[in-house]
Formats: structure tokens, sequence, C-alpha cells
């Protein structure tokens, strides 16, 4: 739980430069001492854990046009060719 | 010839039983999550390694739909995206007898058009990573007090579609961490390595990629409300 304290734009500051490297130590930003008392940063980064774990549901649903088959298919088979005549 | 084998695919024994094709080289890992073996694949990646054009077809079509959607994804254009998933089963194609199973095979084969779309960006001359939105933040990275007086937070209020044209609107050097971080799976080591940055620029581009998308999504959520 976060408790209400004022914080300085500067202790948030330095708070959120440290973000990036804090968010790969997940000890390091959930014990930090700033997000107990900081209401905004811990929206903040409640927010970016959010989307870190929504883009990860984020599953494979585009499927290319057959015509990117159809052309693998091309090439190979002049390659295939390509390769007999030379042998 | 062989096309009627492939319907007893899991019976086939790996090609090289001491090296299983879906040993896995690293620790638990996203890309194990993302990668769950596929019925009939080892069967048809060994017929595939003898030149068999029709498990080559089934491999394409187990596989085209992740190929594609990862292309997509990073290049944001559907008509790049369609060429680079050709080129990358083009270089399947040439490549295939080389895999020996130390990896999944779709972790590998992933790699491979990651690879293909980190070549064609750098072939356009692109950066793959914007030094600019770097080392200089612009405001709207920023502090950022500018949410907290409303106390609200995203939880539970984006849906999928919403995420994606979100992410479809970051810069391409944000865009490319974000993907492949947060969506693929990838560490910031293998990134740095991809891309040929710093870990910390790594970190650095995917924190200000998720920075950037929590204002779009924030406005896409107010947007949702005034309309
Ligand atoms: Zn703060």
């Amino acid at each position: 739980m976060t408790s209400d304290r004022i914080h300085t734009p500067r202790e948030c500051d330095e708070f959120q430069q440290q973000l990036p490297g804090l968010f790969d130590s997940e000890h390091g930003l959930q014990q930090h001492a700033h997000l107990r008392t900081c209401k905004n940063c811990s929206s903040l980064v409640r927010d970016l854990e959010y989307i870190a774990a929504q883009a990860k549901l984020l599953l494979p649903i585009h499927d290319p046009s057959p015509a990117v088959w159809n052309n693998i298919q091309t090439v190979l088979s002049r390659q295939a060719k390509d390769g007999n005549k030379s042998s | 010839m062989t096309k009627n084998t492939l319907r007893t695919a899991e019976k086939i024994p790996s090609p090289t039983p001491s090296q299983p094709l879906t040993a896995e080289a690293r620790p638990v890992h996203q890309q194990q999550r993302r990668n769950p073996p596929i019925a009939g694949e080892l069967a048809a990646i060994a017929l595939a390694q003898q030149g068999d054009g029709a498990s080559f077809e089934v491999l394409y079509n187990m596989h085209k739909r992740r190929v594609y959607s990862l292309c997509l994804r990073m290049l944001g254009n559907v008509a790049e995206a369609e060429d680079l998933t050709q080129e990358a089963f083009l270089q399947l194609h040439r490549k295939i007898a080389t895999f020996r199973g130390d990896s999944a095979f779709s972790t590998w084969l992933h790699r491979m058009a990651v690879n293909v779309v980190l070549m064609h960006l750098r072939k356009k001359g692109l950066p793959l990573v914007s030094l600019e939105e770097t080392l200089e933040p612009s405001q709207e990275d920023g502090p950022r007090k500018d949410f907290g007086t409303r106390d609200l937070t995203l939880s539970g209020s984006i849906d999928r579609i919403t995420l994606e044209q979100a992410v479809e609107e970051l810069p391409p050097g944000y865009r490319m961490v974000f993907v492949l971080h947060d969506v693929e799976g990838y560490e910031h080591n293998e990134i740095a390595e991809m891309l040929q940055c710093s870990i910390g620029n790594s970190k650095s581009q995917l924190h200000k990629a998720r920075m950037r998308l929590r204002i779009l999504l924030r406005q896409k959520a107010d947007g949702k409300v005034d309309a």
C-alpha cells in the first residue's frame, strides 16, 4: 500500500530515471521506498506492468495472403530448374 | 513420395536421438511458452531436411502465422511484411539442413525471421535504435505528474485490438524493442545483440516504448469515454 506523501518533482524524476533498470530486477522495483509513498509513481509502474503483461497476450493473429506461398513455390521451382541445369 | 508418412509424425524418431529436436537450450523463457511443440513438426522437419517439398509446405503452414505476425508488427506494413515472410521461408529452405535441434525449431525459425527483418531495415539505412529517442527524452516521455491527479490506472481498460493499434503507432525504434521484448519474449541481452546496441540502450528504449504506449492508451481510453 502507498501512504500519501507529497513528493517533489525531483524525487519522482530521480525515481523514474531509474525505472528502465529497475523493471528488470523485479524485487528492486517492488521494494523501492519511493513506491511505498508515491501514489503517482505507483500508478505509473502499475500501468507499465499492465502494458507489459497485456503485450504477452498479443498472439499471432495475422495470416499472410496466399500469394506469399505461391511466390515461394515459384522461386523454389525456378531454383530447382537452375540447379538441374548447372549440375 | 514421402507424403503419406506425415500422418505418423510423432512416431518417427529424431534423426539425432542424442539431441532431441525439441530440446531447449535456454532456461524457462517466454519463448518456450510461445513455442509449444506442434504435432507432426518433428517428422516434417526431418523430411524437409531431406528435400521433401510437401513437408516444407507443412512447415510453412505451421509457422506462417507466427512469422508473418512478427514481420508485420516489426514493420507495420503489409506489403513489406509479406515480402519478408517470403524471404524468411526461402532462407529457411536454404538452411533447414543445418538445423540440429539445439533449440526449438520455432525459436530457431523466428530468430531467422527477426534477422531477415533487421537486415532489410539496415539495407534501407534505417537506424534500428534511434539515438535521439534514446539520449534526449522528448517532453512527452518526461516527468510525468500528468496523470497523477486523476488517480486512474489503465488496468482492465485496454483490449487486444486497442493495444495492437497503439503498438502500430509507436515510432519504429520503440516498436522494434517493444515487439521483441514484450510481445516476442526476447531478453535484453538477445535484443542488444540483434540490434547491435547496448543492453542499457535496449532497456531504455523498451521503457520509453511502454511510456509512449501508456500515453497512447490513455488517449484511446479517454476517447472512448468522451465518445
Ligand atoms: Zn513519485
